[in-house]
């Protein structure tokens, strides 16, 4: 991929949200703003995920006895961040479920 | 592009029963992310993140980039950015560093959990119970001085078990969530704990609605993030006193408590009991001071039994600020100590007892005016709270609808007491059915002043807004409002000059006052330019080679208030010598009644401007003596000094400053540094026309300071605050003594005082000592006394 291709093809991401897991098994939706050649990528209106650790997993289950307990996501709201590109483990785009966006993925 | 489209094309359709669980995207009201997980099997692709509300709801599909946008990241140049071409790299500081321990506060270290292991379950001691208790109490008294909720009670694990999962009901907000094994109910002393912490947040939920409620709030003084944490702002307040009342039976009928333990615990009860009804918003006016007194008197008692406590360190953690909604790094939770909490307690119950005292003053806006400016000058400085409570009070309706607006009860009185200008009658005239003919010139008036009071309306609230704020917000704030003033005072002259049209006609002038409506804004906005400038020099604004630059504005300003004052007097007597002779003593009575209001002021407005000339020259002398410390400024200049120092009152009333700017008369030896020989005589000399005049000054403001009081705190119209206004008159005479030993000190160092060879002072005997500001060694704040002290 040359330069050019390059920066078309990460233009298209910016304003649409993407969904960056990083290294420490957070995932952060956001808004693209911005990224370079490390990676770093920021995003606005960021919001956490975390998963529940595991004892509560295990006390979900035991407490239930089911197997397939739900267990709720810990999410809460951060704002602008920045996620350096060491710490970018996935990124995922995330279509408008409102209409097509134009995007080539 | 060459590579084929990654139609990667992760299916994002959720299990049938989740759906059931999303949540709509509010501005952060991401009830568990709306996400669900069986049991440990992670499948994050198919996670659903924030859905907006939309019908009928689809899922949106998400697509892996990762490796496609890595490949596109590394085609990239150093230093090219992909970026929106409206996001800046300022907003770009502001951004939070991912897996930055020190600005992600949902960083992890290793081996470290988000959950804390303390146990909300737990049985407590009674003496953890009175020490949990207390510490939340610091807490909570630590954010009403400013910090934010997430350093403070947020901090605690009990309260966050209270919150969070979101309680959908009262009931379900418990220190556990669901049910416990057996449906068995938490030890009883876990059920005092917390109803006393329901009670807490829907205190700050009261607290945090006060202050918003209020048109004019800044965060700089208080901070009412929630973090997306909802206050039981639903459920209303006789709920949180009936849980209450429960805790206190309960804590009654508890048979293994210690005595003292149990009144200590039921005194804690209590006293959040009278705290949540005080600070219930609907509280009714007439009511307002029967709330207070109670929970002034359980004080004490909390105060002696504090020692019973102790503490359970392990029950706060900053680790819960992981999981508030939060766009800021990590901070550490605020230690207050419980002696300093309970002082800022003890204080905010008082300054709202006296915000009370409003309620029962006369419907006088002049009197509502000193009792703002006492309120201001309470020291210490009212809380954020206290002042919301009072400019509730001030701005709630049956204050300020009175049958007569305030602006124009405050013209009446300071100008046109019995006027026929401000006759009643004026406004029940009509206009004539044929609209060509002319109006009748009293409706005329009607007309006119209505105009002027609608244009006021916006300035007056401005200025008793400012009022509200803290010290140094009032200060800036005041130079704000007194630009609004100066637009206000040209509107007037126009007002003006179709009033004195309409009383020429009617044949009327001499028992009106020249423009009038000018004078009154002009009196009004010449007080304000005086109390920046006091303001000013109460909080050590100006440094001590500024001081008598500043004293001498001030002096100017004042003088220019004692001649508007001197007018409106010496009109005042003509009326009141005019319905004599007329045989009206009603009216004559009315008028002499304000005629006191602006003898009185006048005396204080004579008091001021003497005592600031004498200031001014005091200081003048010290500077050519060369005893006050004289800052290096290689960038400063004495025109740019100035500028500064009259921005706030550019455009409003700059012409006025001749004089500050009149070298001669600020300088009257030449150079402060050089001074003429004919310094060192004058100095020399006790009787020299230079020293007279400083102490003909004292001793005039101290006989105008002394008429002032002797006319007393009610022909002031400070009836309601005469203890504060006792004790500022008093701080005026003070300073004036203050000021005189000061003069005889400083004439017996400079005897021996010669200049050298290179034209600098010698030989000072003495030293000057500026009192700095709130370390109460000023009579009063807004006069800076220098203490002369022997070398």
């Amino acid at each position: 991929m040359d330069n050019e291709q390059a920066n078309f093809y990460l233009s298209q991401f910016i304003g649409k949200n993407l969904r960056i897991h990083t290294s420490d098994d957070r995932v952060f939706g956001g808004q693209m703003k911005c990224t370079d050649k490390d990676r770093n990528i920021i995003l606005a209106l960021t919001y956490e995920y975390r998963a529940p650790p595991a004892q509560v997993i295990r006390k979900a289950v035991e407490a239930s006895g089911n197997p397939a307990a739900q267990v709720p996501w810990n999410s809460r709201y951060v704002g602008l961040v920045v996620v350096p590109g060491a710490h970018v483990k996935k990124i995922e785009f995330e279509e408008s479920a409102l209409g097509r966006s134009r995007v080539v993925v | 592009m060459a590579d084929e489209p990654l139609r990667q094309h992760h299916d994002a359709a959720p299990q049938p029963d989740q759906d059931t669980v999303l949540s709509y995207d509010g501005a952060g009201s991401s009830k568990d992310g709306g996400s669900r997980h069986a049991g440990n099997a992670h499948a994050p692709g198919s996670l659903p993140l924030r859905q907006a509300m939309q019908q009928p709801r689809s899922e949106p599909k998400v697509y892996d980039v990762t490796e496609k946008f890595t490949r596109a990241c590394k085609a990239l140049e150093v230093g090219q950015l992909v970026k929106d071409e409206y996001f800046t790299l300022f907003e770009s500081i502001g951004a939070i560093e991912v897996m930055d321990p020190k600005m992600d506060s949902g960083f992890l270290q290793p081996g470290e959990t988000l959950e804390d292991e303390y146990d909300t379950l737990a049985p407590l001691l009674p003496e953890e119970v009175i020490g949990i208790m207390d510490q939340l109490l610091s807490h909570e008294m630590a954010w009403h001085t400013g910090y934010p909720l997430s350093q403070t009670l947020f901090t605690s694990v009990y309260i966050d078990k209270l919150l969070w999962p979101e309680p959908k009901t009262l009931e379900q907000a418990q220190f556990y969530r669901g049910e416990l094994p057996g449906k068995s109910r938490p030890a009883p002393l876990l059920e005092v704990l917390r109803a006393y912490c329901i009670a807490l947040v829907k205190c700050c939920d009261f607290v945090i609605a006060k202050v918003t409620g209020r048109d004019y709030y800044e965060e700089e003084d208080f901070c009412t993030h929630t973090y997306n944490r909802v206050l039981f702002f639903q459920t209303p307040m006789d709920v949180f006193l009936r849980e209450l009342d429960a805790a206190v039976e309960l804590m009654e009928e508890e048979g293994e408590i210690d005595d003292s333990f149990r009144k200590a615990i039921i005194t804690r009860l209590g006293f959040r009991k009278d705290f949540l009804t005080a600070l219930d918003l609907d509280c009714s006016l007439e009511h307002l001071d029967r709330y207070w007194s109670p929970i002034l008197s359980s004080l004490p008692s909390i105060n002696v039994t504090q020692q019973l406590g102790k503490g359970v360190p392990g029950s706060f953690s900053t680790k819960i600020q992981r999981r508030l909604a939060s766009t800021v790094p990590p901070r550490p939770i605020v230690e207050l100590e419980f002696k300093d909490a309970f002082a800022k307690l003890q204080q905010l119950c008082h300054d709202c007892e006296e915000a009370t005292r409003f309620t029962s003053l006369p419907p006088d806006p002049l009197e509502y005016e000193s009792f703002l400016w006492a309120f201001a000058s309470r020291s210490p400085t009212p809380l954020a709270y206290s002042r919301s409570y009072l400019s509730t009070i001030l701005f709630h309706p049956d204050t300020l609808n009175t049958t007569t607006s305030l602006p124009l009860l405050d013209l009446k009185t300071v100008l046109l007491p019995c006027s026929p200008i401000l006759d009643p009658t004026n406004w029940t005239l009509s206009p004539p059915l044929n609209p060509s003919l002319p109006k009748p010139p009293r409706l005329q008036i009607a007309y006119v002043i209505d105009e002027f009071i609608e244009r006021v309306g916006q300035s007056y609230l401005d200025y008793w807004t400012a009022l509200g704020q803290n010290r140094c917000r009032l200060r800036r704030m005041l130079t704000h409002v007194i630009i609004g003033w100066s637009q206000l005072q040209a509107d007037a002259r126009l007002l003006d000059s179709d009033l004195e049209d309409i009383t020429r006609d009617m044949g009327i002038q001499d028992q009106v006052i020249g423009s009038p409506l000018g004078t009154w804004v002009y009196q009004k906005k010449l007080f304000m330019a005086e109390k920046i400038v006091l303001l000013g020099f109460e909080q050590d604004i100006y440094l001590p080679d500024e001081l008598a630059s500043m004293y001498a504005l001030l002096s100017e300003l004042a003088t220019r208030r004692r001649d508007v004052l001197a007018d409106i007097s010496a009109h005042f007597a003509s009326r009141i010598a005019l319905h004599e002779a007329a045989g009206e003593t009603a009216v004559v009575e009315e008028i002499r009644q304000d005629a006191m209001y602006i003898a009185s002021q006048l005396h204080e407005v004579e008091g001021i401007a003497a005592l600031a000339h004498a200031l001014s020259r005091f200081y003048i002398v010290l500077l050519y003596l060369n005893l006050l410390p004289h800052p290096n400024r290689p960038y400063g200049s004495e025109q740019l000094r100035f500028e500064l120092r009259m921005k706030p009152f550019q455009p409003a009333i700059s012409e006025l400053f001749k004089r500050y700017r009149d070298e001669n008369d600020m300088q009257p030896y030449g150079a402060y540094t050089a001074p003429s020989p004919a310094f060192v005589e004058d100095v020399r000399n006790g009787t020299s026309a230079l020293w007279r005049d400083i102490e003909r000054s004292v001793a005039r403001a101290k006989d105008a300071f002394a008429k002032f009081k002797k006319r007393g705190a009610g022909s002031a119209r400070a009836g309601g605050v005469e203890k504060n206004w006792g004790k500022a008159v008093q701080g005026a005479l003070a300073s004036c003594v203050a000021l005189g030993v000061a003069v005889v000190g400083l004439k017996a160092g400079v005897g021996g005082v010669r200049v050298d060879g290179e034209g600098r002072v010698k030989d000072v005997g003495v030293k000057v000592e500026i009192p700095v500001a709130e370390t109460g060694r000023r009579y009063k704040e807004e006069w800076v006394v220098g203490k002369v002290v022997k070398r």
